[in-house]
């Protein structure tokens, strides 16, 4: 036989999974959408209230009165957030059951258990930037919007910028790691499926 | 012919257990394969081909019993070497296809490379030459679903043999197919068997696709009935 074959090795670097799993997000969009509107929900609640904060404080210190956002309603986002993730657990648990045959074929061709882990979790780590994006903008047009009824459209002037930088790099770290948080348990158990059972499952 | 042994297996046998009740779906099967050899695998449905399939092919553990793959007991193997094993030594085609639906024809192909290591841009074009030999030169950019039954199964075929393995485990690939796509698919894998010398073992109840074959093996409830020359 050939003596090239020497080199017992299998690979599946990060950059194969970010292709591959970019192929996924792309073609299977309504799940993708569905996962980035979850994380995008939380996020944005959670970036309108922090934005609306920073907004007050603002006006405040140019002379304005103090006004303050209700501790009801950071309860309400951390509500917002539990829920994002459990809704991206479960739509992960579904794409692993749409994906049975997929992972057995994949593992008859050379992936390992961590590979088919990495693939999942590299699917919802770009869902999570996605998401934590999507969030911010529309976290900050919210804040923007409902301080500017409240206390009028100059407030566009008291936009901090540190503030909302600040705020978008939050925005984007805290979404992914929820996002992958929440893909944990879907994806190890798409890892763990033993080959003859995922390629005889019938959807 | 003589051949020198490359698959063997060692009174071997898969139960399954289901609610109290033993099923033999393999249940002492003892068999030389050689290399270059094209063995097919006869039986009527839950004779037990899939199972064996699935042993040969490192899918799953037997009962009991033992499969040689070049003299190596593969139930020795730990999951890095048994993964290369998958990858590199022996190729699959299923009578479902199994081609990932999100990949074009040439990146499913060049999925088996990529876990082998091999460039990007290498895997690629050997893809390419690849189903170009199958007749897929025009179809390299399609999906799977853009593609009919017989040429998703040349696909599968490609991908197959990307790797260039030593065997290919066939299990019914023209189950799916009608008569003469079926037999398009037969004369390629007897050509793949000629011409590269891989081993070739096809699982069928197809008596149609034995004729070419150097030996058959039937199979009846979990055990070989009988071994004929081709
Ligand atoms: N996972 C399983 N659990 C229980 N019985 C099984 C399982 N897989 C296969 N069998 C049984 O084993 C026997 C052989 O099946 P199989 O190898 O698929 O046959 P073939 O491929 O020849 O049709 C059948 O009786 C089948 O019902
Ligand atoms: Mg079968």
């Amino acid at each position: 036989m050939s003596g090239r074959e020497t080199e017992r090795r299998i690979r599946f670097t990060l950059g194969d999974a970010l292709r591959l799993g970019y192929e996924y997000i792309i073609r299977r969009k309504n799940r993708a959408i569905i996962n980035i509107a979850a994380i995008a929900l939380g996020i944005a609640f959670l970036s309108t209230l922090l934005m609306t904060d920073a907004l007050y404080r603002a006006y405040a210190l140019a002379g304005g009165d103090r006004l303050g956002v209700e501790t009801y309603q950071y309860w309400l986002m951390f509500v917002a957030l539990i829920v994002s993730v459990v809704g991206i657990t479960n739509a992960m648990l579904i794409a692993v059951y749409e994906r049975y045959r997929e992972i057995g074929t994949m593992k008859c061709i050379g992936a390992m258990d961590r590979h088919i882990l990495l693939l999942f979790l590299v699917e919802s780590f770009i869902q999570g930037v996605v998401g934590g994006a999507a969030g911010y903008i529309i976290g900050l047009g919210a804040a923007i919007l409902s301080t500017g009824f409240g206390i009028g459209f100059d407030v566009i002037l008291f936009v901090p910028v540190t503030d909302s930088l600040g705020l978008l790099a939050s925005s984007m770290v805290l979404s992914t790691i929820l996002s992958v948080g929440a893909t944990l348990y879907p994806a190890f158990r798409a890892a763990k499926l033993h080959p003859v059972e995922a390629l005889s499952y019938e959807l | 012919m003589s051949f020198d042994t490359i698959i063997e297996m060692e009174d071997l046998a898969r139960h399954y257990e289901m609610g109290g009740v033993t099923i033999k779906a393999l249940d002492g099967v003892d068999i030389e394969i050689g290399r270059g050899e094209y063995v097919s695998i006869v039986g009527p449905s839950g004779s037990g081909k899939t199972t064996l399939f699935n042993m040969v092919g490192g899918l799953d553990r037997p009962t009991r019993g033992r499969v040689y793959i070049d003299g190596v007991d593969i139930s020795k193997l730990d999951a890095y070497e048994l993964a290369w094993l998958r990858c590199r030594k022996i190729g699959y085609i299923f009578q479902t296809f199994n081609l990932i639906p999100v990949l074009t024809a040439v990146e499913n192909v060049a999925l088996p490379t990529v876990f082998a290591g091999v460039p990007r841009n290498e895997g690629l074009k050997k893809a390419e030459k690849i189903l170009t030999s199958v007749g897929l030169g025009e179809r390299l950019h399609h999906r799977p679903l853009e593609l009919s039954a017989g040429q998703q199964q040349r696909v599968a075929m490609a991908r197959a043999m990307a790797n260039d393995p030593a065997i290919i485990l066939a299990d019914e690939p023209t189950g799916n197919l009608d008569l003469n796509t079926g037999m398009e698919i037969i004369d390629l894998l007897h050509g793949l068997n000629k011409t590269q010398g891989m081993t070739l073992v096809a699982a069928t109840h197809d008596l149609k696709m034995i004729k070419a074959s150097d030996r058959i093996v039937w199979m009846r409830d979990g055990k070989i009935e009988k071994i004929e020359r081709g």
